[in-house]
């Protein structure tokens, strides 16, 4: 017989204790677990069992084979009921035969003790006043690995526990369909930072089956605050990789892929495809609007979330062409107009709420529950706690929702970098170079006529003598110190600069 | 135009520079432009109205709507923090 099973109807203890029979065996033990007509002062009238049917055979026959290897029994074996039952009734049977009674017993025990442990299986019990629930007693849910001391001077036996999902399965708009579409699902995080951490817990202690992770960043002291699944001595480790071990260690069932890279025009779709939904959890619009373009291409729901300070917005984009998306509400935005969490603060808990938001309504959206609408933005003020839902339209005129019907190719995020092959290529394409390196390098190699000079020790400074909205290209000698420039320009609303990739020495290498 | 009693919010960056999250006020704007631009004069608020959205009544809604008494009107820049 099969080591662990389900079974719909009447235990047939005579019969199942017939199968345990071998001749090499002196002594035989068994349990039974019967429906009582109480519990916890409650008078109970019947009960029904309900067991995640592919899970738990699988443990159940794990934790006999473990009993029979343990104690060196020569059978084992062990059926639970499932379906309504009486008072009375056998709700669980084990039985185990040996060579001699102390093995027998003690296997016996411990099938018995770790089933109700590991193995998920619920029981609604029906009261005598007419109430019922439905109570996870059959398991415990204990946090990390426990031991169990057997009598008889063994050495205590240290188990791995398995993913315990009982407490959401207790849900009924979850249940046991609802944990295997979790355990079948797909899905992408773009940043895994302050919004990404808290998304990526929630979603690996779900379940959902399956994670990407995009984070082209290194941890930072700064990020810690707010990131608090981290820890000091990783800064300088790829965030993709270090959130991609966490999720591995919180829930191993879960496949998990990380990627260091940035999200853009090339590699999106590649990295978007084959999920079913993708979380926003990028800190800034290039991505958030590549996100967006995606969305409409492909028909696939993105959930954005963004935060400022004390207060956040969640939308969620369903790409189809007749509900809003991000640039319906926001034609005009980019980078550098208000200042991100580096430039404006943030407290710790604002992103930490949005990202738990966010996988709220991500694990509602995959298990089809009622949540956000596609036309609607939530806007949350974290100082005076008044949350808002706005009502958006799609826009007639949207940019993006046009160029997703014209299938036009994806539209590159604003690179901080470029590059040219020679400072002609780059004056023909409208830039105004911007040179960065101080005096002494700049006389012993001068850029053409019209390039205005800014040396880094004056950039600050001397921003201001520039066009908000001027199309600069920042050069120095080997691309490094114009990159920063043009990163602290960007920050400073310069939407338009970039840095010359390579600088002057990428230039005459490739010359 | 007589004066109207308007509910105001402010999120992001015209939170910090109105220094305020809410007010009601009276107001003789006719439409939710004629407010932004009394409010940015009296707050010196750096962004044009081209930057951001106006919601009323819970809904984003254009700078020429008129505005009426007893109006919800939200004031919202884009943010991209995360």
């Amino acid at each position: 017989m099969s080591p662990f099973r389900f079974s719909t109807s009447a235990l047939d203890t005579v019969a199942l204790q017939r199968q345990m029979r071998d001749e090499s065996c002196g002594g035989f033990a068994s349990f039974e677990g019967w429906v009582r007509n109480h519990n916890e002062g409650h008078a109970v009238t019947r009960l029904e069992y309900e067991a995640f049917a592919e899970l738990a055979e699988k443990e159940g026959a794990r934790i006999v084979e473990e009993a029979r290897v343990k104690y060196g029994v020569t059978r084992a074996a062990c059926v639970h009921r499932v379906g309504s039952l009486g008072l009375g009734d056998v709700a669980v049977w084990v039985g185990v035969s040996a060579a001699h009674r102390d093995e027998a017993f003690r296997a016996c025990r411990f099938i018995i003790d770790e089933v109700k442990h590991r193995v998920p299986i619920w029981k609604k019990e029906h009261y005598v006043n007419g109430d019922s629930g439905w109570v996870n007693c059959e398991r415990c849910a204990m946090p990390g690995a426990h031991t169990h001391e057997h009598e008889h001077g063994h050495h205590p036996h240290v188990h791995v526990p398995t993913p315990d999902y009982s407490r959401q399965i207790a849900l009924r708009e979850v249940g046991p369909e609802g944990q295997a579409r979790l355990r079948s699902s797909s899905v992408l995080v773009v940043g895994a930072g302050g919004l990404g951490v808290p998304v990526l817990q929630y979603l690996a202690g779900a379940g959902v089956g399956r994670l990407s992770i995009i984070d082209a960043d290194r941890l930072e002291p700064s990020n810690l605050h707010r990131q608090t699944w981290y820890a000091l001595s990783e800064c300088g480790q790829e965030k993709s990789s270090l959130a991609a071990t966490r999720v591995r260690a919180l829930n191993p069932e879960v496949r998990v892929e990380a990627h260091a890279l940035r999200l853009d025009a090339h590699n999106a779709e590649r990295l978007c495809a084959g999920h079913d939904l993708i979380l926003d959890c990028s800190d800034n619009f290039a991505t958030k609007f590549l996100l967006n373009d995606l969305a409409l291409r492909t028909g696939k729901p993105v959930m954005f979330a963004s935060v400022y300070q004390y207060e956040g917005q969640l939308q969620l984009v369903r790409g189809d062409n007749a509900s809003a998306c991000l640039r319906c509400v926001w034609p005009e935005a980019r980078d550098g107009l208000v200042g991100n969490c580096a430039e404006a603060g943030v407290l710790g808990p604002v992103p930490g709420v949005f990202g738990s938001l966010q996988a709220l309504e991500a694990l509602k959206l995959l298990l089809g529950l009622p949540g956000l609408k596609p036309d609607e933005m939530l806007i949350f003020d974290l100082i005076t706690l008044s949350t808002q839902r706005l009502r958006a339209r799609r826009q007639p005129e949207c940019e993006a929702h046009r160029r997703a019907a014209s299938s036009a190719p994806l539209l590159a995020p604003e690179e901080l970098e470029v590059q040219f092959g020679s400072l002609a290529d780059a004056a023909s394409a409208g830039f105004v170079f911007v040179d960065v390196r101080d005096t002494r390098e700049r006389e012993a190699e001068p850029l053409p006529a019209g390039a205005l000079h800014l040396p880094m020790s004056k950039l600050l400074t001397d921003a201001a003598t520039l066009d908000l909205a001027g199309r600069y290209l920042l050069i120095c000698a080997t691309g490094k110190r114009s990159a920063a420039a043009a990163g602290l320009l960007r920050s400073q609303g310069f939407a338009e600069c970039r840095s010359l990739r390579g600088g002057l020495k990428n230039l005459k290498a490739s010359a | 135009m007589s004066e109207r009693e308007i509910r105001v919010q402010y999120y992001a960056l015209l939170r910090e520079q109105a220094g305020r999250s809410d007010e009601t006020l009276t107001t003789a704007a006719r439409d939710a432009r004629e407010l932004y631009t009394e409010l940015r004069a009296r707050y010196s608020f750096t962004l044009p109205p081209e930057m951001l959205r106006v919601a009323i009544n819970a809904e984003f809604g254009e700078w020429s709507q008129p505005l009426k008494a007893g109006d919800a009107v939200v004031f919202i820049p884009p943010v991209a923090g995360g």
